[in-house]
């Protein structure tokens, strides 16, 4: 085939051709692990398309082929009314470009094919919610707007309500959503493919020094459901602790629910090692995968994962991705572990890794109380008493430090936020208006953390509440809300890194009193020097 | 409007204030188009109906009260639905909501840059980074000014934050950075009033 190629392992081409997430898949598979039986269409087919305006000829025939050859492996029919087979449809371009481009799933889940996925399963609301996820997430990407909302139903009446709100949507902004499963599937790879042309698309190429020609990868692959059954769920997982490199697996699990709950941040997820409790054989599993992949990579790795009636699926890996003091911590680890060499572990240190050693961040310990989890959004640790509202911050700042916690901020919390020490919201990524403010404000800020909710008086997160003027501590590079004061530290990565710069000291031959930067700079120039280029990511 | 002092000026500060948050009476005479001794002696006459409230708390700010917030809102929504504005202004909302994320996302790049893989504060002591997301700012202007145009042309008022927008952009463009994401001056801040204002006037609540 001239467009697509199939997930294997037999696959040779690399990540410019099979965009970066399609060949990390070929990498899983040559490890022997579970990943859904799938196909890619290349960056090279969205090259073409983004040239012509329209699918490269012959790739219609090309999806009809791999689809057969889908439905022949796994038995199923594509948007068939008895065992029917649905697809995600994911971009995953070259180089990661976080948010900006479409994904679809349960595709091919007509109106008969969910008639008989509840006839299969026994379980009307289980295909019901599958339709509807795949009319969200396929009319957000075809109209270009986040039609999120309407989703999240529960009970047939109101799930069918909401699959007929969602269709009249797209209706009305002139993309009615076809119910045919092959005519499905071709409007998906193409939006998809246009997803890489969005002005907001175009701005963060620019922003980010990636080039406009590089084209997106139309990933295909059979659809696991985390939606399934109480043995089903979602999650990602980083192989360490990506905020402090110690090494013991770290993620969020949603149970019995679908991929893009855990991404988008929608719906409150639990900590990781919950799974081993709830299911065994899933985490059994998905510890083996974390120690393969890494010893593949040689290096701590991302996983995103679904597990469906027990059975564990990993639907993307990524190697890398820690920084700061974890950077150093995973590197000198990773070369007493002898997965690296003391060499290889200071060109992975780069000084600018060093910089963010010295933030300072929670201490925590076993005994410490950690009430909610976001994603930092502005670094630094401030600890005060919550304030939910502008102006109980604004009151209670005069006898201290204060946290504001509100669902999001707007220009009505200007006055909050500029009383407050630090700042915590429901909503919102690093890219929110509390965050933007935050930063220009200079105050350590946590947003999006889900499962909090604001109320009058008080907040809960997690199932407690904690009333107005509960002392709290927030990190704002790890996202962190802990009960109290927890000790703070500005030398996290302490030992590691006196290790690590004492090996520089070796590599460069110089002793000498400097400071760090200097130290880790001087080796990785004498390192440089010395091997030959290209050798080194 | 019945019950509220009467030039006009009074309802005008009473949605800056709705839109903008508790604000000073220089930022309001910004937002407002207007000199600073009119508005302050507007808010007082405002204060008097009970409508407005000050905090001289140190940040000496004006604030609606409950019931300023109630007429703001009936008057708003009166004014909506009297001009058959409704159509254009959520149509405007709709390509305003397209542009949003990017812009967010243009204030993190400023604030933020990625350095070996490493967000890290932009210390703007890279001139080309700064002038390639000004530039990217100025484009995403220009788009925003297709969706000023049809919201102004709908409801007039909203005219003023096409000059606002302008102002911060020009002088975040010559050399004052602050103008872009810091500030309640500044491109973001006005940006977000704008945000607010919408959803204010389509009854959208957040």
């Amino acid at each position: 085939m001239r467009w697509i190629r199939p997930l294997s392992a037999q696959v040779e081409e690399g990540a410019e051709l099979l965009g970066a997430k399609a060949h990390g898949l070929v990498a899983l598979h040559r490890l022997g692990l579970p990943v859904p039986a799938g196909f890619v269409v290349t960056t090279e087919a969205c090259r073409a398309f983004l040239r012509e305006g329209r699918l490269p000829g012959g790739l219609d025939e090309e999806l009809a082929t791999a689809l057969a050859g889908l439905e022949a492996a796994t038995g199923r029919r594509f948007g068939g009314a008895g065992t029917p087979l649905a697809v995600s449809v994911r971009s995953g371009a070259s180089v990661s470009m976080p948010g900006m481009l479409n994904t679809v799933l349960n595709l091919g889940l007509t109106t008969g094919a969910t008639a008989g996925l509840a006839a299969e399963t026994g379980d009307a609301g289980f295909a019901l919610d599958s339709r509807l996820r795949f009319l969200s997430t396929f009319a957000s990407a075809i109209t270009g707007t986040d039609v999120a909302g309407l989703a999240a139903q529960d009970g047939e009446a109101r799930l069918a309500d909401a699959i007929e709100a969602v269709q009249e949507l797209a209706r009305l902004r002139g993309r009615p959503i076809p119910d045919d499963a092959g005519r499905q599937l071709v409007l998906a790879v193409g939006t998809v493919f246009s997803s890489w042309d969005t002005p907001r698309a175009r701005t963060y190429r620019e922003l980010h020094d990636i080039p406009h020609d590089l084209g997106t990868a139309a990933i295909v692959q059979t659809m696991v459901y985390g939606n399934r059954d109480e043995h089903s769920g979602t999650g990602v997982a980083f192989s360490r602790d990506p905020n402090t490199g110690e090494n013991i697996p770290y993620g969020d699990v949603l149970f019995g629910r679908q991929g893009e709950d855990v991404v988008s941040g929608r719906s409150p997820t639990r900590p990781l090692r919950e799974l081993a409790g709830r299911e065994p054989a899933v985490w059994a599993a998905l510890s083996d995968a974390l120690d393969r992949v890494e010893e593949h990579y040689r290096d701590a790795c991302y996983v995103e994962f679904t597990f469906e009636a027990g059975k564990l699926w990993i639907l993307q890996v990524r190697p890398g991705a820690v920084v700061g003091g974890a950077a150093v911590r995973v590197a000198t680890e990773l070369a007493d572990e002898r997965l690296i060499s003391r060499r290889e572990a200071l060109l992975r240190v780069s000084p600018e890794h060093l910089r963010h050693v010295r933030t300072p961040r929670m201490a925590l310990s076993a005994r410490d109380d950690i009430v909610a989890r976001g994603v930092g959004a502005c670094p630094g640790v401030a600890s005060g008493r919550i304030a939910t509202t502008t102006d109980a911050a604004v009151r209670m700042s005069a006898d201290g430090p204060v946290i504001l916690v509100r669902p999001e901020t707007s220009p009505h919390d200007m006055r909050g936020l500029a009383a407050a020490s630090g700042i915590v919201t429901a909503r919102g990524g690093p890219a929110s208006h509390a965050a933007v403010v935050a930063r220009a404000m200079g105050k350590p800020a946590v947003v999006g953390v889900t499962g909090l909710v604001v109320g009058a008086a008080s907040v809960s997160a997690g199932g407690r509440a904690l009333g107005e003027g509960t002392l709290v501590t927030i990190d704002g590079t790890g996202g962190e809300v802990a009960l109290g004061s927890p000790r703070i530290t500005t030398d996290g990565a302490g030992a590691h890194l006196r290790r690590l710069l004492a090996w520089a000291d070796d590599v460069s031959g110089d002793h000498s009193e400097r400071d760090e930067t200097q130290r880790l700079t001087a080796a990785r120039a004498a390192l440089r020097h010395d091997e030959p280029p290209g050798r080194h990511r | 409007m019945t019950g509220l002092p009467g030039t006009g000026v009074g309802p005008l500060l009473l949605h800056a204030l709705r839109c903008g948050g508790w604000a000073g009476v220089a930022r309001l005479a910004v937002a407002g188009g207007l000199d600073e001794s009119t508005v302050e002696s507007e808010l007082i006459d405002l204060a008097v109906a009970g409508l407005v409230t000050y905090m001289s708390d140190g940040f000496n700010v004006w604030g609606l009260t409950d019931a300023g917030r109630a007429a703001n809102a009936e008057r708003i929504t009166a004014e909506l639905e009297s001009t058959g504005a409704r159509p254009a202004v959520s149509a405007a909302f709709e390509r305003f909501l397209v542009l949003n994320p990017e812009l967010l996302d243009l204030c993190a790049a400023w604030q933020l840059r990625p350095v070996d893989g490493v967000m890290t504060a932009n210390d703007h002591a890279d001139p080309s980074y700064d002038a390639r997301v000004l530039g990217r700012f100025a484009d995403l202007d220009r788009r925003a000014t297709v969706v000023c145009a049809e919201l102004s042309a709908a409801l007039p008022r909203f005219g003023r934050y096409r000059v606002r927008l302008s102002e911060a952009l020009d002088r975040a463009g010559s050399g004052e950075l602050e103008y872009l994401t810091d500030g309640t001056a500044s491109y973001h801040a006005v940006w977000a009033e704008l945000h607010e204002d919408l959803l204010a006037t389509l009854g959208i609540p957040r």
